[in-house]
């Protein structure tokens, strides 16, 4: 297959600009789709031609596959880049896609489909011998089998009533004597709670850290990893710095878990960009938990720590190219990290600050990377998601990643609308976070609620 | 002050109101009224001389625009960053009727190279009455007018792509 000639980047914001650019790297023309609320924005700028697909609200523009399949015809476009979120792993898009002639810029559909169900991807890690969080596989339905199965898999447990929910009816059990005790005190609440007094065990994560590893694959088999992000510090399931190398992994763990997530792509056949995602303890057991068949928001990360372009490479495997590099060729170099800056308002629980961005200076130097859509006299819709900035550093330690990030967060201007600058700049003075100790419920309980610095 | 080095107009800035003229008169355009979060400016021309949308073919009475689309419909043609938008005006003159497209596709006036056209300059058409197709990957699709009037305006050439929001016609209701 040659080189595409066009791409249309289905998505908008930053990485439709960081597709654009990708596409414009490699001599291939690129057209852009936007929403009534995105005319006139400034990356459309740069592309070779847009096409509107939409009023401002997503399921009837950026999620239209009728209207983006079709932009693709009329303009053109041998292949379309889905960005992240959005229809990025939506299957049948990337079916209708190929279906029309028409490249979808990502993992085949069967790979897409097994390992994007949580269920269906436990299974497929089981059978490539990856570990996963254990699970009693089952209701539990005597104390007995309770501690058949918490000695298996080891204290502490969580007991779960399956009728449960939005954080209710679990409860730890640390050793045998607590989950007796345990066991039939869930029963009993889940019964007067839920009318049903079915519970089931799960090995309890203490203060996980979430580690990811970044994948690629081509249409020839050969899959290689980009090793890990680290992206424990999230608030509410979203992540709000990532980095890499993770502080704190032992070096043998590290590579366990990048051999065990080649080999999971390798067993679902996957080719294109993915990331593994994994839970680790304290002890550094790390446990598969799910598969993003798509290139990810913080993909810049490892770019930096590796001097990999990954959505070139990206383009490279949907147009039919053997990977550009092998295993070996991957080394992580330095310490990354990425600050993602979001138009909200940390004084008032984060609420979204839409508007027009009156200033506009980021910081620079080197080893500074910004990826970022807005420009001064933008504004900021409030119809998508706010993130306005992805703050990169680069340096050849943690500890000067640490202060040319503080000096950056120091140096960036935005007046006009509120940022999530404040937080982040009271997170890089946090002696734990300083320390690499943290974990995914650190936020929460540490800086929650806090004032911004 | 950072703000004066900026390029983006504001309402009150001479600036804006010396390009506003300017597309005014480029446009034939009778009237503007832009608005930017709380901020607003209004300018129109003369008093009650109609202006003629500009038109590749004849228009049968002189109209005044409506939806302000000669304004924002091309996201090229305004400063860098998004553009205000421009609401209908109220003018004494009719209303025009802008049939929109819904669709990505190419748009034909046809319903095959042989046959005549579905609708032309002046044909009476009701709210079932097909008036174009768009063609999407292989798929033509009818699009119907929507609304009663006569067609005075045929905005897109046959074999032309449109986007979703472009206007295809306009229809006089009266």
């Amino acid at each position: 297959m040659p080189m595409f000639q066009r791409i249309l980047v289905a998505n908008r914001g930053e990485i439709a600009l960081r597709v654009i650019r990708a596409c414009h790297d490699l001599g291939i023309e690129a057209v852009a789709v936007y929403s009534e609320a995105d005319r006139g924005a400034p990356w459309l700028d740069f592309a070779d031609q847009t096409i509107c697909i939409g009023p401002a609200v997503s399921a009837e523009s950026y999620l239209k596959i009728p209207r983006i399949i079709a932009a693709a015809d009329v303009t053109g476009a041998q292949a379309i880049h889905p960005g992240y979120g959005f229809l990025s792993e939506n299957s049948k898009f990337a079916e209708q896609c190929r279906a029309s002639g028409i490249e979808f810029i990502g993992p085949p559909v069967d790979a897409m489909d097994r390992l994007g169900n949580k269920d269906k991807s436990k299974t497929v890690a089981k059978a490539a011998k990856v570990p996963t969080v254990p699970g009693s596989d089952g209701l539990v339905h005597s104390e007995d089998e309770a501690k058949k199965f918490a000695r298996q898999v080891g204290y502490p447990v969580l007991i779960k009533a399956s009728a449960g929910g939005g954080g209710r009816g679990m409860r730890v059990a640390r050793d045998d004597a607590s989950l007796a005790s345990g066991f039939h005190a869930a029963r009993t609440e889940a019964e007067a709670a839920f009318k049903d007094g079915s519970v089931f065990l799960e090995k309890y994560l203490d203060r996980p850290r979430h580690v990811e590893v970044q994948l690629i694959g081509d249409q020839h088999g050969n899959v290689i990893h980009l090793f890990e992000r680290d992206c424990s510090l999230q608030r509410r399931h979203q992540k709000l710095v990532e980095e890499s190398p993770s502080p704190s992994l032992p070096e043998k763990v590290r590579q366990e878990m990048c051999a065990a997530a080649v080999r999971l792509a390798k067993a679902a056949g996957y080719y294109n960009a993915g990331t593994c995602e994994f839970l680790v303890d304290q002890d550094n057991n790390y446990y598969f938990i799910e598969v993003n068949a798509r290139i990810q928001v913080e993909h810049p990360v490892t770019e930096l720590v590796t001097g990999v372009d990954l959505i070139r490479e990206q383009i490279r495997v949907a147009a039919g190219e053997p990977l550009r590099y092998q295993q070996k060729d991957i080394v992580q170099r330095g310490h990354a990290i990425e600050v993602r800056i979001n138009a909200e308002d940390p004084a008032n629980d984060f609420r979204g600050s839409p508007g027009v961005v009156k200033t506009w200076r980021p910081p620079g130097g080197p080893g500074v990377r910004l990826d970022s859509h807005v420009i001064t006299g933008y504004r900021v819709p409030p119809n998508y998601d706010s993130m306005v900035a992805k703050l990169l550093v680069h340096q050849p330690t943690r500890a000067e990643a640490f202060a040319v990030m503080r000096r950056c967060l120091r140096e960036f201007i935005v007046e006009g609308i509120h940022t999530t600058i404040p937080i982040l700049k009271t997170i890089f003075d946090n002696p734990a976070f300083i320390a690499g100790k943290v974990d995914t419920t650190f936020i929460e309980r540490e800086l929650m609620p806090a004032k911004p610095s | 002050m950072a703000d004066d080095k900026r390029d983006v107009p504001r309402p009150f800035d001479v600036r804006t109101v010396e390009y506003l003229l300017k597309l005014m008169s480029e446009h034939d355009l009778a009237e503007i009224d832009l608005k930017e979060g709380d901020q607003r400016i209004r300018l129109r021309k003369g008093s009650a001389i109609p202006a003629y949308y500009p038109a590749p073919l004849a228009v049968s009475q002189p109209v005044s625009p409506v939806g302000g689309a000669a304004v924002s419909a091309n996201s090229t043609s305004a400063p860098s960053s998004n553009e205000p938008k421009a609401p209908s005006t109220s003018t004494p003159t009719k209303k025009l009727i802008e049939i929109k497209s819904e669709m990505v596709g190419t748009f034909y006036t046809k319903p095959d190279p042989k046959k005549p056209d579905f609708v032309s300059l002046g044909s009476k058409v009701t709210p079932k009455t097909v008036v174009c197709t768009i063609e999407a990957m292989k798929i033509y699709n009818e699009i119907v007018a929507g609304c009663s009037g006569t067609i005075v305006e045929i905005c897109k050439s046959s074999g032309e792509y449109v986007q979703y929001g472009d206007v295809l016609f306009r229809v006089d209701p009266g």
